[in-house]
């Protein structure tokens, strides 16, 4: 069975509650009411017995009837029984009234003939024992026409104010609801081309806006898991190259008996193709145990300007070679993997001296703060476009387009293995292009 | 001098032998953790080379045995579980040195070579000598055919190691670990540089060429008859 919509069931619900309170007033109301015409019927009734009292002095007058008739006169829907202490009738002040009556002292309420009495029974002497008994009967059917219409009302605005809130709550529900619509538009806007799509998560109501942060969290981890199936892709991609060379030259060389030396040219090519994949390979396992969480850094003590300062000297013939100047500036103490964050910079150097054109210069900054540090890596020479900074890190991106894969030394994943080592340490990278220099800054952690 | 190589896989243990007896190592290979702890615990061998994944016993019990029976036999390991604690467990229990699969073998044999040098007592050279290349260590001055020689830092230390190492084939990623104490991958060419650069001091006035590249493998000092 399909369940009834949010909307509707809000709906329903708030109806059942504006129901429930307004009948409950209704009836308190009522019952106020009521009990308020018995109060006032009382006490007209008990000023009235005191009157017939006083008017009544002796039961055996014969002035008697006269004497009720005019008491009685001056209200026209009090009626008047007399009877004695054996039960016997002594007098009616009208021949409508109803043949039997609560026997009980004090107030009840009788129907006769289509007419409703609050009758008053109370001894007319109350000091003899043997009195006669006066019972007073007051016509009270205008108030229980009054009490019936205001019955009657209370249902009317039960039923009104209830399909009232039933319209109302609707409206409100599906006003109040509009955010998840937004959500469900944007989950079914998402298909595997277009992952990036989020869920404004500011001016979300603060009960759904937990939601459309897991929404969001899980359309990041979906996107992960695109690019990684686009990262096997790029493997095969990577590895066709070097294979079908491998293929193709041995082939070649085993199709006719060859001089000794090409089999050796042969092999030694070979080797060299085998060598980039195994070192791919291992870039690859690197950066696979990154995102499986198992790159973890040791945490040794770590002085930064020495730790550049040994890595310049590294990288020294290779920039006398691009005639590219070296230096650096600041220092800054480090609790981290001293293997990991010299390969991380390492990368980055070798990325540097790469792009920067002879006579140009490679400088590294650290810039200690507090409780982090921020080193950055720049080089002089054509910056980066902007819609390509973000790309840096993917892997096997390579800004040069010009350099076809699997021929190069470079197979892509330096800037990637660098990120995953920044951030197997808690830290950020990021890299920004400007006036001809282009930066690469890693911010880290101190640690304690 | 004897080794005993402990790998599973026929075509691996294959050509490590061969490699390595041709290199003029005297190897033995066995296939399987039980036969490679007896033998191991016999005592008769220099060098120890354990796969890290056996039928039988694994490498770590074999070390352990090893270990725990006295032996202070260098201990290689073979791995291909490239994970940190991998590495921190095998050097806990007291092995010299490990290579993550895949590895090149001009690296295998060049840590080899590193392995059994250590035990050996080096005493104290004061020059190095190749053909007519000299390398006085006291003064730092290397001379060719008489002829004084700057070198920087660095290119001395790189050509003291080709030296002390001659004849040996030395890939990138030692030299890189030894001259540099840079212990990463890394695709970089700043050795290619480096060489190149000590060539042109050392070889390029030179008719007899010392300096080797060894393609895909790394470089060798050694003089060749042309």
């Amino acid at each position: 069975m399909r369940r009834l919509s949010l909307s509707a069931r809000l709906a329903l619900l708030f109806a059942a509650c504006t129901a429930v309170v307004s009948l409950f007033a209704g009836l308190l109301f009522s019952r106020a009411s009521e009990a308020h015409f018995i109060e006032l019927d009382q006490q007209l009734l008990e000023d009235k017995l005191i009157g017939l009292r006083r008017a009544l002095p002796d039961i055996q007058s014969s002035q008697r009837d006269a004497r009720l008739a005019d008491e009685l006169s001056r209200q026209a829907d009090l009626s008047l029984r007399i009877s004695g202490s054996d039960g016997r009738r002594w007098y009616d002040s009208s021949s409508n009234l109803p043949q039997t009556l609560p026997h009980q002292p004090g107030l009840s309420t009788v129907s006769h003939d289509g007419t409703d009495y609050r009758v008053l029974n109370a001894p007319l002497y109350p000091d003899t024992p043997d009195s006669p008994q006066l019972s007073l009967l007051l016509d009270i059917t205008h108030h229980q026409h009054f009490l019936q219409r205001m019955q009657h009302l209370i249902w009317l605005t039960v039923g009104l104010s209830a399909l009232a809130t039933a319209l109302l709550g609707a409206w409100a529900a599906r006003s109040g609801l509009r955010p998840l619509r937004r959500m469900s538009a944007v989950a079914s806007g998402v298909s595997a081309q277009s992952l990036n799509a989020r869920l404004p998560e500011e001016d979300m109501p603060p009960e759904l806006a937990e939601m459309a942060h897991h929404f969001n969290a899980m359309l990041g981890r979906l996107d992960s898991f695109q690019r990684l199936s686009a990262f096997s892709a790029d493997i095969a991609h990577e590895l066709r190259t070097p294979l079908s060379n491998l293929l193709t030259h041995t082939q070649v060389t085993l199709t006719r008996p060859r001089p000794l030396e090409d089999y050796r040219e042969t092999l030694h090519s070979n080797l060299e193709e085998l060598q980039w994949m195994a070192q791919l390979v291992n870039d690859m396992l690197y950066l696979a145990k990154a995102d499986h969480g198992l790159l973890m850094p040791k945490r040794e003590p770590l002085e930064l300007a020495e730790e550049v300062d040994l890595l310049l000297e590294f990288f020294a013939p290779l920039a006398e070679d691009a005639r590219v100047t070296l230096s650096r500036d600041g220092d800054a103490r480090l609790q981290g993997d001293r293997n990991m964050l010299r390969r991380a910079l390492s990368n980055l150097l070798d990325n540097a001296l790469r792009f920067t054109p002879a006579g140009g210069e490679v400088r590294v900054r650290i810039n200690d703060q507090a409780k982090s540090l921020s080193l950055s890596v720049e080089n002089s020479g054509e910056g980066i476009p902007a819609d390509l900074l973000p790309r840096l890190f993917d892997r096997f991106y390579r800004a040069d387009p010009a350099r076809h894969e699997g021929s190069s030394e470079h197979a892509g994943l330096g800037l990637a293995i660098t990120q995953s080592i920044v951030r197997a340490h808690g830290g950020q990278i990021r890299c920004e292009s400007e006036n001809g220099w282009t930066r690469f800054v890693i911010e880290l952690p101190k640690g304690e | 001098m004897k080794l005993l190589i402990v790998e599973d896989q026929p075509k691996t243990g294959h050509y490590l032998r061969q490699g390595l007896t041709e290199a003029g190592f005297n190897t033995e290979l066995v296939a399987d953790g039980s036969t490679g702890q007896q033998l191991a615990l016999s005592g008769d061998y220099a060098l120890l080379i354990l796969d890290v994944m056996l039928p039988g016993r694994d490498g770590w019990q074999i070390l352990q045995a090893v270990r725990s029976a006295g032996l202070d036999t260098p201990v290689l390991f073979l791995t291909a579980r490239d994970a940190v604690e991998d590495r921190v467990y095998g050097l806990e229990l007291g092995a010299d040195d490990y290579l993550v699969k895949p590895f090149a073998f001009s690296e295998l044999l060049a840590r080899v070579r590193s392995l059994l040098r250590r035990g050996s007592s080096t005493h104290q050279e004061t020059s190095l000598q190749l053909a007519d290349l000299r390398l006085d260590l006291i003064r730092r001055r290397v001379e060719r055919g008489g002829q004084r020689i700057d070198l920087t830092a660095k290119e001395f230390a790189l050509l003291e190691m080709l030296l002390r190492r001659q004849g040996e084939v030395l890939p990138k990623s030692l030299i890189a670990s030894q001259v540099w104490d840079m212990n990463f991958d890394s695709d970089t060419n700043v050795i290619e540089v480096a060489i190149r650069r000590l060539r042109l001091k050392i070889d390029d006035e030179f008719p007899n060429k010392l300096i080797h590249t060894v393609r895909g493998m790394g470089y060798v000092l050694e003089e060749r008859q042309c």
